[in-house]
């Protein structure tokens, strides 16, 4: 494939961001028009207008855009090692390891970076685990790796089970919209932002071995790759991108798995092309959703993770019917 | 330094805080205690606030403070002008834009529905947040002398806050020696709850010379069964249910005649509202709860 043939669906990609992102930090509750919002992008405004866009909306979108960037090259990275179409971030279990962590912290009381921490560590948690008892089982394989995070997944499912039924019912509200996914108090996107770029920038020189790992590890390892470091690096790649969505929003669901197949069945499956294209795509959904899930009933709020699904199904449907 | 100005200087001390009472508006500052410990202090009295819950909004009004209120989260429809505050969404999920929007000088939150995280985003807006957490009466009365301590209302407050402590006080005087009456009160039917000893409602029983069965319960607001309500034979059973949903409420006890409370047909249905929300409204619902128990001590 000629280099213009990648570059083109990626720059109208990137096009498509910067509009959606325009849109999320002129759109809100609060009444803005798009010159007031220019305005103070370019430095000027009123000391209000300057408050609302540039430390409530823009730390906000560009969460967002982390957040779903990150999800997105996860979810595509999982489907390439477990080979598996329904394999999407949390399907190993981080996301529960990640939410008992959340959950636990909130239930001792804690708010903010605490709750962000321990739900880091709770994800980190569960890969070590899943990954070293994959590993202690010896003859190694992905549908091993699968069943071993599916069962700790599960397990980590009634630890949560568990904790909201006996959690006093004034946390309860804080947990519930924690696990359905919340950018509400996403202050500081760049830890997020800055893992996303190195990611891509890391994974673009190994997209051609990634195409041969997607054909089959017999296949790899005949065509002199060494399949099984790289599966590793696969692994805990996702899920330390994951760890970091996690803990900048919480369990947003569906953008993992959605978007790399909406991009396969639009763009073919070049990982040189697909990884990049995850970040800038899963990014636009998640800031689209996010502005709906912020204005559509404003000033009610709606879990973004309701608004990613209502978009992603039909929009997924869709590009299914159409490739037969 | 000379001696004798060393020596005065307690002195002097003693002068200008003497002088400083006298003349209180010259401490310009607004100063009151949060529920989270913090003294929170403001340059003027707040005029412009937004409350975060119905209950807050409830507290600022008996603080003298209606007027002040520019903005309130969902539900808040009490008094009736709250009804037609602007929203700033669900106390549970804050639209922020909209509360940085209102341009508030204080914010009023509540630690048992605000979420601590969205706050701290405000607060290091540079907003000034005061938090609640009415867990007793005197919590309440406390949070209404404060509100009106940093709205600029303190006699209208302290007095309202006086009458509620002391109309309480009356109930307790009146009802110290009647007959205790065993109560199981319901919050809810599917999973089954009720309140233990620490709860509000648990203590209105108490000044209406009642007993809650669960009042031991390790937790504030634990799922039992019903089962272990048969055992306790409560003689009276009781639930907040608005009229239309009176009837059903408490249908499902019919089934066990030998239970004291069927008995004795003391099945209670109590408006809701004014026993669940810790505000001022409290006072008449514990007077009318008190007059409930008892005709239900009546006809044991």
């Amino acid at each position: 494939m000629a280099v213009s043939d990648l570059l083109r669906p990626l720059l109208l990609l990137a096009a498509l961001s910067l509009l959606a992102l325009l849109a999320s930090v002129s759109l809100g509750s609060a009444d803005l028009s798009l010159g007031q919002t220019l305005q103070v992008l370019v430095g000027g405004g009123s000391d209000l207008d300057r408050t609302l866009i540039l430390d409530l909306r823009l730390p906000r979108s560009l969460s967002a855009f982390a957040t779903g960037g990150l999800l997105a090259v996860a979810g595509a990275l999982m489907q390439v090692l477990l080979r598996n179409p329904l394999a999407d971030p949390y399907v190993l279990g981080l996301s529960g390891g990640a939410a008992v962590g959340a959950l636990l912290a909130m239930l001792a009381g804690a708010a903010g970076v605490l709750v962000s921490g321990s739900a880091f560590a709770g994800a980190l948690l569960s890969t070590f685990l899943v990954f070293g008892l994959a590993r202690a089982t010896g003859a190694w394989t992905p549908a091993r790796l699968l069943l071993t995070g599916v069962v700790i997944a599960a397990g980590w499912g009634a630890v949560m089970t568990l904790i909201l039924a006996t959690a006093p019912g004034r946390r309860l509200p804080g947990m519930l919209y924690w696990l359905m996914g919340d950018l509400s108090q996403s202050g500081r996107p760049w830890p997020a932002l800055s893992v996303l770029v190195v990611a891509c920038a890391l994974l673009l020189p190994l997209g051609r071995t990634l195409n041969v790992l997607a054909r089959g590890t017999a296949q790899a390892a005949v065509l002199g790759v060494a399949v099984r470091p790289l599966e590793w690096l696969v692994y805990l790649t996702a899920s330390a991108l994951t760890a970091v969505a996690v803990t900048t929003a919480g369990t947003v669901g569906f953008v993992g798995l959605i978007v790399p197949h909406m991009l396969r069945l639009a763009l073919g499956s070049d990982q040189r092309l697909i990884l990049p294209a995850c970040a800038l795509a899963g990014g636009t959904l998640l800031v689209v959703a996010d502005m709906l899930a912020r204005t559509v009933v404003a000033p009610e709020q709606l879990p973004v993770g309701v608004i990613t699904a209502l978009i992603g199904v039909p929009a997924f449907l869709f590009l299914l019917a159409r490739s037969r | 330094m000379s001696r004798a100005v060393v020596w005065l200087r307690p002195v002097f001390a003693a002068i200008a805080i003497a002088l400083s009472g006298a003349m209180p508006a010259v401490a310009a500052d607004r100063c009151a205690t949060d529920a989270l410990d913090r003294n929170v202090c403001l340059p003027a009295p707040a005029r412009r606030v937004v409350s975060l819950s119905p209950g807050a909004t409830e507290l600022l009004y008996s603080a003298g403070a209606g007027d002040a209120v520019v903005a309130a989260s969902a539900w808040s429809d009490y008094p009736p002008p709250a009804r037609d505050l602007p929203r700033v969404g669900d106390a549970n999920r804050l639209d922020l834009e909209a509360i940085v929007a209102a341009r508030p000088d204080l914010i009023v939150a509540w630690t048992d529905g605000n979420s601590r995280s969205q706050l701290e985003r405000l607060s290091d807006l540079g907003l000034t947040v005061f938090w609640l957490t009415p867990r007793t009466f005197d919590d309440i009365a406390r949070a209404v002398v404060d509100l009106g301590q940093l709205t600029g209302h303190d006699a209208l407050a302290r007095d309202r806050a006086n009458r509620f402590l002391a109309g309480l006080a009356a109930l307790r005087d009146r009802y110290r020696n009647a007959r205790p009456v065993r109560v199981f009160y319901q919050i809810w039917d599917e999973p089954l709850m009720t309140v233990n000893r620490d709860e509000l409602i648990s203590k209105s029983l108490a000044l209406c010379g009642a007993v809650n069965v669960f009042a031991d319960a390790d937790r504030l607001v634990p799922r039992v069964s019903r089962e272990s309500v048969l055992l306790a034979r409560p003689e009276a059973i009781l639930t907040a249910a608005p009229e239309t949903d009176a009837e059903r409420a408490l249908a499902a006890w019919r089934a066990f005649p030998d239970l004291p409370a069927v008995a004795h047909d003391n099945l209670l249905v109590l408006p809701p509202d004014r026993l669940q929300r810790p505000t001022l409204r409290m006072l008449d619902g514990a007077r009318d709860l008190c007059l409930r128990l008892e005709a239900a001590r009546g006809r044991l």
